[in-house]
């Protein structure tokens, strides 16, 4: 099974072109014609899109920073195959899309043309979470119709009285006789040799380059530390809250489905130390999410199918995105009540962020100014797409587990645990 | 800290259900003119029943919508301080989908509150303890409301206060213990007074937002002061959010489903199957005893108990994860960790007031009459209250685990009809095409204030 990617493709749009591309957007939403427009259903390993607009703004020394385009897939490696087919398969909405943006060559212009001036827009993700590393599309959707397959079987007879294991041998024995299903006595293949080869050494290879800067840390800790309390002293609380039109157009994108996108944007603040501050611990989660968050759970979250850290313009700006379950009120909650530290320790150098303390503290505990300042800096998605609609990243992990429970003995007891899944 | 709770100012519904006061009736009203909105509240301003001990035979309540409070003369730079939900309201088009509101529930087809009838500007809650008392009392309110040309009203009559609901169940038994009122003194577990009311601290030891305003624009000083000591005055303080939802319950349909879902292969149905089947899509009896302490049979013995948790039936053999109780209010059954599951149920509840409608019956429904719950509810935070527990957890069909399962009684089930899972041993019992049992027929979000922002409202443009 491949790695998964969060790609990233932002270009400048064209200066007259803001307007139209917006307007362009919201009609192709509104009509539900993005999915043939771009064909991302067939688009091969996508997992999930959104195309989005970041609109103009000011940053805190009054220079304007463009309007830009920006789409982001989660899709199974490798990103080459990825890029021609958002040309091939997609290129008739890629075309559009882009060309409202400054110097994209267009439709009359070769493939290979297209396809490396995309590869040229790429931008580098500081952090990539995957809810589940190496679960690709193709095994999603096949256990879950492994999962509809058992529970259609179950329903077809009456087990009123038969004992756990008995039943799963039952089970194992359809599984195993139905050629279309068969692969799942087998567990799914890992990742490619060269993504673990690398992975496994990055686990091992940060740490150790940080060793030696271990002496290093009694004296660059303390001031960083009082130096950091002393900017946080000067943040103020957010008053600011949305308007009602801002949070009408997010709404009318979001709850449709199981999940919904989320994007938002923000400035770092200004002035080195939180510049450093950020650069640091956007390390630290790169190495979180790849090395310990790498499997259905983002310290205690477990609604996240993809989620991304994104630096813009020279790290003047950083984006978070992510496809999440439910609803964004209960992501908010998840947040406050679960990653708090981490949101903090992240967006706490963020400008309009809720004033923090001790780099871990106050900010995201700070509800309401919480939920405003993230409704405020949250970005409406027109274009998204999600390959299953219907499944939670709680089904998506059950339904493994439901696979893997096929294989081997178990005792009656276990067996019955396992049969709770269905 | 202990709270000190503004008994006086706070309106009744806060403290108590009038339990004793068993005749209801709800007028939903339109604020024409403002003069004669605010000569109705001087005159409601002495009948309005407050918080503090009462033992009185009549009981009234009144709160407005945010067309209400504008419609009042309330200026927008203060109405802005409400939370967006309510200055949005209920039939705005994306929250009716978020809510559910879609299709047979479309507020398009409401009998009030729809995007075409007259604005439910305020609500009048009536309450008396017998049914003569009730219609004086409703007979003068009509006169009140009519002399002053204030039309679009809509009387909603709630049924005698019994003690089931129309399915048949027993209902309203668990309700949260609010810190700072007489009952939390026996109470081993407590929710702050802010998570019900604004100007006290909620959950997270926080004011929710509220409408301030510059001590300026109240000379008179009717209002009280912002509890931060900003300086402002507080609109909101001792006032609250009331969800307001005419639910109406296709109790037939409801018998109908679980008498063919528990019919044998020979056509036979024992009236016992059919009972628990139901138990189990509410999670408690009919008498109100609850599935995790009476998983097998009715124990009329256990009918108001509300002290149990789910720490000992995990998997839902006894109560199912899907039960409409385990999900409207799920305690300790969120996540590997019954603390934290416990205390994140706690931001999520509801002080509810509901009241049935319709004729009493024993479950099947006369021809052409309505059943159905006037939902009332009070909450400080209605996103992370009120409609987190609609969509998250009531209508979510992949609510704890699940694939696709939204409530089975209450929920909004596709067109196909919704999943209903019964976990069991050695297998679970799937039941399958649910139709919609319950579909909304009216609703808005009220704000019931306190009895100084009345006063104030009832002074304004003077």
């Amino acid at each position: 099974m491949p790695h998964q990617l969060g790609v990233t493709i932002r270009a400048q749009v064209a200066a007259d072109q803001v307007g139209p591309l917006r307007n362009w957007l919201a009609k192709v939403a509104q009509n539900g014609a993005a999915d043939s427009l771009f064909a991302f259903g067939h688009m091969r390993g996508l997992h999930f899109a959104k195309l989005f607009v970041l609109e103009e703004p000011t940053d805190s020394g009054g220079r304007p920073i463009p309007a830009s385009l920006v789409l982001m897939t989660e899709v199974d490696a490798p990103l080459r195959s990825h890029l021609a087919e958002l040309i091939d398969v997609g290129g008739d909405g890629i075309d559009e899309a882009f060309g409202f943006c400054a110097g994209y060559p267009g439709p009359v212009a070769q493939r290979r043309a297209r396809v490396a001036w995309l590869r040229r827009h790429l931008v580098r993700a500081s952090a990539v979470y995957v809810n589940t590393v190496g679960r690709g599309l193709e095994q999603i959707r096949q256990e879950a119709r492994l999962r509809d397959a058992l529970e259609d079987y179950l329903d077809q007879r009456d087990w009123d009285g038969r004992a756990p294991d008995d039943v799963r041998r039952e089970l194992q024995a359809y599984v195993a006789g139905r050629a279309d299903l068969a692969w799942a006595m087998k567990p799914p293949a890992p990742p490619s040799l060269r993504f673990r080869v690398r992975e496994a050494a990055h686990e091992v290879g940060v740490p150790l380059l940080l060793v030696p800067l271990l002496p290093a840390l009694p004296f660059v800790l303390p001031p960083w530390v009082v130096l950091l309390r002393l900017s946080e002293l000067r943040e103020r609380p957010v008053t600011q809250r949305p308007t009602l039109e801002h949070l009408d157009e997010l709404a009318s994108y979001e709850d449709f489905v199981t999940q919904n996108p989320f994007a938002v944007v923000g400035f770092v603040r200004p002035g080195l130390l939180r510049l450093v501050t950020m650069r640091v611990v956007m390390a630290a989660t790169d190495y979180g999410v790849r090395h310990v968050y790498n499997h259905a759970d983002l310290a205690g979250i477990k609604t996240i199918h993809f989620a991304r850290w994104v630096p813009l313009d020279n790290w003047r700006r950083m984006t978070f995105a992510s496809n999440y379950d439910g609803a964004v009120e209960a992501y908010n909650d998840d947040f406050i009540d679960q990653v708090w530290w981490g949101l903090n320790a992240t967006f706490g150098n963020a400008a309009a962020y809720p004033p923090t303390r001790w780099v871990f503290c106050g900010g995201a505990r700070y509800e309401q100014q919480f939920k405003n300042t993230l409704r405020i800096q949250q970005v409406p998605v027109p274009v998204w797409y999600t390959a299953y609609p219907a499944l939670s990243a709680v089904n998506i992990e059950n339904n493994a587990r439901i696979r893997a429970g096929l294989r081997g003995e178990m005792n009656p007891a276990d067996a019955g645990q396992w049969l709770s899944r269905l | 800290m202990a709270v000190r709770l503004d008994l006086n100012d706070i309106q009744g519904l806060f403290a108590r259900g009038y339990r004793e006061h068993r005749y209801a009736r709800f007028t939903i009203f339109t604020i024409g003119e403002a003069p004669a909105g605010r000569a109705l509240l001087e005159w409601l301003l002495p009948r309005i029943t407050t918080a503090a001990p009462f033992s009185g035979d009549v009981a009234l309540q009144v709160a407005f919508s945010a067309s209400g409070l504008r419609q009042l003369g309330l200026p927008d730079h203060v109405v802005t301080g409400f939370a967006a939900e309510f200055r949005q309201g209920m039939t705005n088009p994306n929250r009716s989908r978020f809510l559910g509101d879609t299709e047979e529930s479309d507020p398009r087809g409401w009998a009030w509150g729809g995007p075409d009838g007259p604005p439910a500007d305020g609500l009048l809650m009536l309450y008396a303890a017998d049914p003569g008392l009730l219609e004086r009392w409703q007979a003068e309110l009509r006169q009140q409301l009519g002399k002053r040309g204030i039309a679009g009203t809509t009387e909603l009559p709630a049924r005698e206060l019994g003690d089931t609901e129309p399915f048949g169940f027993h209902d309203g038994i668990s309700q949260p213990i609010i810190a700072g009122l007489p009952k939390a003194a026996q109470a081993e577990r407590t929710v702050p007074a802010g998570e019900f009311i604004l100007g006290y601290p909620n959950a997270r030891g926080q004011l929710a937002g509220r409408p301030l305003l510059p001590a300026s624009e109240d000379p008179s000083r009717l209002l009280l002061p912002d509890p931060t000591g900003s300086g402002a005055v507080d609109f909101g303080r001792n006032g609250t959010y009331l969800v307001f939802r005419q639910l109406e319950q296709d109790v037939e349909g409801f018998w109908q489903f679980v008498d063919a879902a528990t019919r044998r292969a020979d056509g036979s149905q024992d009236s016992g199957d059919r009972a628990a089947l139901a138990a189990k899509m509410v999670g408690r009896w009919p008498s109100g005893a609850p599935l995790v302490k009476a998983p097998d049979h009715d124990a009329p013995a256990l009918a108001d108990d509300n002290d149990f948790a789910y720490r000992d039936d995990p998997r839902g053999l006894a109560c199912p994860i899907g039960a409409h109780i385990r999900r409207a209010n799920p305690r300790d059954s969120l996540g590997p960790e019954p603390a934290a599951s416990l205390a994140a149920s706690d931001r999520h509840r509801l002080l509810r007031r509901a009241r049935s409608y319709g004729p009493a019956g024993d479950g099947i429904r006369s021809a052409g009459s309505e059943n159905g719950l006037y939902l009332i509810c009070l909450a400080a935070d209605l996103a992370r209250q009120f409609e987190f527990v609609q969509h998250t957890w009531l209508n979510n069909a992949t609510f704890n685990g699940l694939y696709d399962d939204a409530d089975p009684l209450t929920g909004q089930h596709h067109p196909a009809g919704a999943t209903f899972t019964v976990p069991a041993r050695p297998v679970r019992h799937r039941y399958r095409g649910l139709p919609q049992f319950v579909r909304t027929r009216g609703g808005a979000y009220f704000f019931l204030p306190g009895v100084s922002a009345v006063r104030y409202l009832a002074q304004l443009g003077r």
